[in-house]
């Protein structure tokens, strides 16, 4: 036990979140172990984004506690929370669409000349192709403001900005939304690839189960603002998860007519 | 926010003539349209009038277009971030009275620039509090100081106007030789003449020129090749996604409320030192913004923000100017004037709209 403390890179405690009348999180306990990815089920509305946003620096949490490599952070901001190495692929892409794709690759970590502070736009050009040939996404233009890329390509370059940027702790929120098979086989590559080198540890959210289960080490289920399972992968099974996802539907359905 | 998701199509066979592909090449630009208009508005008037292409004239263009550019590349920055300032005329008044308060007190002309513009500056900080992190909309927010800024410049002047400080003209007598036929002859002559201060804010013939292109040629870099002019493209197209990228949102919006009244400040003070004088009139106060914003608009800047461009604010107002100027120069009636005007802008924006669409490849939709 104290051996998977120290492997964790990623710890959440109690950490609660309510919007309003909504209860988004409420007291979710959740680890990340080092080199590990962690698949994330849930409903709609679950809370899985909410919990995503707050372990980017992006939102706030009401309560708990989150540890980051052993130490205990309050992030400031996303800035903060990028700097211990945490960057996240939000579910809706975070890109913008008059910029064009080498500007939306950095966007945030644009390099620049120096002494009088300018994009170096060519150096970021190069960086940009050799990123997106790397890990085989295809956008034959790099200079055409990202509004007129179809949607999987749009998430293909969300993906990639986060996994070619420093980060070792990575979260993807339902990366595979707006990808076709075969685009979506390529991400799913892709985060093999990073599995087996070993160096990020990720928390991908998905809503298939089969994905989750092919490319995940750990599944964790979060109903209710909470994680009500969790189990590595070899030791559960989709019809499992579909089981436990049904029979709450259906335990909620039958409180429904009993009220 | 409105966005148009099109598949990347094959670039168009580039045919015709070398002239006819540069065309085309300069209206894929934003500003593209702009630049073509204005340049036919200046050889239309130049054909109409022989006095329209003379040093005199392009000295009497200059104050019709060189304070509207700087105010325009200011509102162009908010505009782009999504935002508006309809503050920037009663700002563009009321930094000058500042200017001649502070000269009051015994300041030097340097010491009064600086203190106005950052009396200028907190105006548009103000906006910048108010619309950023109140969240109310900037067009109400300005809007109320606007009339605020007005009333205040109003107070502070007792409604009466003001001499410029620095900008007295002092004249003198100077004997000044004539070669007539071969013949020397030397005659008295006027000279008027103004303080150096005077001459490099406003009062010199190309001083507002000067500015006006430093100020576009700068704000140019900065909103093309600069991080700020990225993450103000950014919170304009994508406020959300913006912030969760990790910009800080809430400070571009501030600095460039600030930046767009200072600039607003600045022209005042160039208008005020070039007339030498400056009367608390509000109403052409407010009539000076609109034709800011008019510039901005007619050469580019999306209202919705996320688009815009510098060079486009500035040929935008070279547009206005040479129509206010061309028309005037045909003996255009005062009345007829606005109309024409009005007009004018509304054919300029549809054949922007018309290029625009051309340029995103959107078809005729
Ligand atoms: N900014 C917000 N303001 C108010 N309510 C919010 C906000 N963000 C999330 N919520 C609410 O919190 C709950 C959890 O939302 P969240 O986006 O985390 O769900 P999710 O599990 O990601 O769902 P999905 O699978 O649809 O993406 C929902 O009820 C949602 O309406
Ligand atoms: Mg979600």
């Amino acid at each position: 036990m104290a051996e998977d403390l120290a492997d964790d890179v990623l710890r959440v405690e109690n950490v609660s979140k309510r919007f309003g009348a909504v209860t988004a999180l409420r007291d979710i306990n959740l680890h990340l172990r080092k080199g590990e990815v962690l698949g994330l089920l849930g409903d709609n509305g679950a809370g899985k984004s909410t919990l995503m946003k707050i372990i980017a620096g992006f939102q706030n949490a009401d309560s708990g506690r989150i540890v980051v490599k052993g130490e205990e952070v309050t992030f400031r901001d996303v800035d903060h929370a990028r700097s211990l190495g945490i960057d996240c692929v939000y579910q809706d892409l975070a890109l913008v669409n008059e910029l064009d794709v080498v500007q939306n690759m950095f966007l945030k970590r644009e390099l620049v000349s120096r002494p009088v502070p300018l994009l170096a736009r060519r150096k970021m050009r190069r960086l940009t192709r050799e990123a997106l040939d790397q890990i085989g996404i295809n956008i034959p233009r790099l200079d055409v403001p990202v509004a007129r890329l179809s949607g999987g390509q749009r998430q293909a370059i969300a993906v990639a900005r986060t996994v070619t940027s420093e980060a070792d702790i990575i979260l993807l929120d339902e990366p595979l939304a707006a990808m076709g098979a075969k685009e979506g086989a390529m991400i799913l590559d892709l985060v093999q690839k990073l599995r087996e080198e070993g160096n990020v540890s990720i928390i991908m959210i998905a809503h298939n189960y089969v994905h989750v289960l092919q490319s995940c080490d750990r599944v964790n289920l979060i109903q209710g603002g909470q994680i009500t399972f969790d189990k590595p992968t070899p030791e559960t099974s989709v019809e499992e998860l579909n089981e436990i996802v049904v029979e709450e539907y259906r335990r909620a359905r039958r409180a429904a007519h009993a009220d | 926010m409105t966005t148009d998701v099109d598949t990347p199509r094959p670039e168009r066979q580039t045919g015709g003539s070398r002239a006819g592909s540069s065309l085309r090449r300069l209206l894929t630009l934003r500003e593209g349209s702009i630049v073509v208009v204005t340049i036919l508005a200046i050889v239309y008037f130049s054909v109409l009038n022989e006095h329209f292409m003379t040093t005199a004239n392009l000295k009497n263009l200059l104050p019709y277009f060189a304070p509207f550019a700087i105010l325009a590349v200011g509102e162009v920055m908010l505009m782009v971030a999504g935002e508006i300032d309809l503050s920037i005329g009663s700002v563009y008044l009321f930094t000058p009275f500042m200017f001649y308060e502070f000269h009051e007190l015994g300041l030097s002309l340097v010491i009064c620039l600086v203190a106005s513009l950052l009396c200028a500056g907190a105006v548009g900080m103000l906006n910048g509090f108010l619309t950023a992190v109140v969240g109310i909309s900037s067009f109400i927010v300005t809007l109320g100081t606007l009339l605020g800024v007005g009333g205040l410049t109003l107070i502070i002047s007792n409604a009466a106007p003001v001499d410029m400080p620095g900008a007295e003209v002092t004249s003198k007598t100077v004997q000044v030789t004539h070669v007539v036929n071969g013949h020397k002859i030397t005659l008295p002559e006027q000279v008027n003449s103004v303080g150096g201060f005077a001459r490099v804010f406003g009062a010199g013939v190309y001083s507002e020129l000067f500015w006006a292109l430093l100020v576009v040629v700068v704000m140019h870099v900065v909103l093309t090749r600069s991080r700020w002019g990225m993450y103000t493209i950014a919170v304009g197209g994508n406020r959300h996604g913006a912030a969760e990228a990790g910009i800080k949102v809430r400070r571009i919006m501030i600095r460039n409320f600030i930046l767009c009244a200072v600039l607003a400040g600045f022209v005042g003070i160039l208008e005020a030192t070039r007339a030498s004088t400056v009367t608390p009139d509000t109403a052409g106060a407010a009539e000076t913004m609109f034709r800011a914003v008019s510039a901005a608009v007619i050469g580019g800047t999306l209202l919705a923000g996320g688009e815009g461009t510098v060079i486009g604010a500035l040929f935008g107002a070279l547009f206005l100017g040479v129509l206010r100027d061309g028309l005037t120069l045909e003996g255009v009636s005062a009345d007829y004037l606005d109309f024409i005007l009005g007009i004018a802008i509304l054919l300029a924006m549809c054949i922007n709209v018309y290029v625009g669409r051309v340029r995103k490849g959107s078809g005729h939709g």
